[in-house]
């Protein structure tokens, strides 16, 4: 699986999660506390994520990423192992 | 598992198990881990007496029944364990039974609940008091009852689990801002201007017992003429301001407060909630709060060794001093061994260990055999770099208990940070 594919996974939740986004509006140099979720949505996004992907990290790893490309570059790590 | 315990309950909450009576097998495998089921053994273990300042507990660490010193329950004026609330318990059992036996609104209220909800409202310089039957039914009824789809709902972040599920049911958006951040509370308010807005926060916040900046949060919300604020005094009722009456009273704008909540099972000695607010719509929440509407009525029992508690508590200041004497007392003795209290400016005082849940449990572990219940705060109720004892001070304790706390502290907890190199000598 690509990188860009996995971004498209992490989109897919965030539009299924946040309110008023359209896809060219997520970027994934921008966090998605840029986007307006709180942390309760940034919980919902990441568990589906990471269940779509069939992947499992523990959430006190992924306590310093910040963007959504360092959170699909977590993810990356994983699925190449 | 491999790395089992970087894994935390906040790791296992979706679930692809067919059948809702089987969890998740990959949460079966983690709780099978040996370094996992020591974690969860200091969970629930049992005490064996009232939560008095020394008590008795059957220990999970080695099954050993054993005297310890109390920091952990939320008997802060020592009311639950007051001799006058629990000679008033036994006149309400005597009286009326143990249970209400009925929901508020057919069967269930009776003179009692009325008289303790109006010196409710009185202590708190308020029109009217609902009750609950517990304090996270009068956070989560609250919010639920008052709230709808389309409205704003503007909490701290370190707001409590009740408070968020109360906007979950209520459907209202959810926004949360930086803790104590009135700027950036100030652009979310911004943000949702024109709908109706609920800002809430906590007088003292429970896993740090810092307290909120009330006097900035409120003058940013003065800016939004219809953002109304709901301040939590869980942890704050009957032992800040003058007369014990919260937070609010303590920074003196308990006119900008337009909801008022308490629980009865902190420093009130029971167990319970309650709001109070102007007389409309306490009448209007009483109609549709869950927890209030559909559950039976809170113990008559209960309820008449709480209105001795508020009684004894708010006749004079001495319970209050003396909690203050001691936790004055124990903070400084606590700073002199250099551990790290965060920003604490109240009587829940954490010390803070860092990320090493093994040092946690096994300093946890340690002080228990020596005779001290202090019990360790994991992630993901605490950030993971952060992980955590959290002492509750109480007005019970003697000097003898406090040193002899502090003897173990000392002995545990700073040694085993200065080993490890995490605070200086």
């Amino acid at each position: 699986m690509t990188r860009d594919e996995v971004i498209a996974v992490i989109k897919r939740n965030i539009l299924d999660n946040l309110e008023d986004l359209d896809e060219g509006s997520i970027d994934p140099e921008k966090s998605m506390k840029d986007l307006g979720a709180n942390s309760l949505d940034i919980i919902e996004v990441v568990s589906c994520s990471m269940r779509e992907l069939n992947i499992k990290i523990p959430r006190t790893e992924l306590a310093d990423v910040k963007t959504i490309g360092q959170l699909a570059d977590k993810f990356m790590e994983q699925i190449g192992k | 598992m491999e790395d089992a315990l970087k894994y935390s309950l906040a790791d296992f909450f979706l679930t692809d198990s067919k059948n809702v009576l089987e969890p998740p097998a990959d949460f079966e495998e983690w709780m099978r881990e040996p370094s996992v089921k020591v974690g969860f053994s200091f969970y629930e273990q049992k005490l064996l007496a009232a939560p008095r300042s020394s008590t008795e507990i059957l220990s999970n660490v080695d099954g050993q029944r054993r005297r310890v010193i109390n920091l952990m329950s939320y008997n802060y004026l020592g009311l639950s364990t007051h001799p006058e609330v629990i000679e008033a318990a036994i006149e309400g059992l005597k009286k009326y039974g143990l249970g209400a036996s009925g929901a508020p609104l057919l069967s269930g209220t009776y003179d009692l609940h009325v008289e303790f909800a109006r010196r409710l409202a009185e202590f708190k310089g308020k029109e009217d008091c609902i009750l609950f039957s517990s304090g996270l039914g009068g956070n989560l009824g609250a919010i639920q009852g008052l709230l709808r789809k389309g409205d704003a709902l503007i909490m701290d972040e370190k707001c409590h689990k009740s408070l968020v599920d109360g906007g979950t049911l209520a459907g209202a958006k959810m926004f949360l801002f930086r803790h104590n951040d009135a700027a950036h509370l100030d652009e979310l308010l911004a943000k949702n201007a024109g709908k109706r807005i609920l800002v809430v926060v906590e007088g003292v916040y429970s896993m740090d017992g810092d307290l909120a900046k009330l006097p900035e949060i409120v003058a940013v919300c003065e800016r939004y003429p219809d953002a109304a604020i709901y301040i939590d005094e869980a942890h704050s009722s009957l032992m800040f301001g003058k007369t014990g009456r919260g937070v609010a009273e303590h920074f003196n704008l308990e006119d900008k407060i337009g909801i008022s909540f308490g629980t009865l099972s902190k420093s009130f000695g029971g167990v319970g909630g309650f709001i109070c607010s102007n007389a409309r719509i306490i009448r209007y929440l009483k109609g549709y709060s869950s927890p209030f509407h559909f559950s039976c009525s809170p113990s008559p029992v209960v309820v008449a060794g709480l209105m001795k508690a508020l009684e004894v508590a708010t006749r004079d200041s001495s319970l209050r001093d003396k909690l203050w004497a001691n936790t004055k007392y124990f903070k400084e003795k606590l700073d002199t061994l250099r551990l790290d209290l965060g920003d604490t400016e109240s009587q829940v005082i954490p010390i803070i260990i860092g990320a090493s849940g093994e040092m946690l449990y096994e300093m946890a572990a340690s002080m228990q055999t020596k005779g001290l219940f202090l019990q360790p705060v994991d992630f993901p109720a605490v950030p993971a770099e952060s992980r955590r004892f959290r002492i509750s001070m109480s007005a019970q304790l003697t000097k003898e208990e406090m040193d002899e706390a502090l003897n173990i502290i000392e002995d545990v907890v700073a040694k085993g940070m200065r080993t490890a190199g995490l605070i200086g000598k």
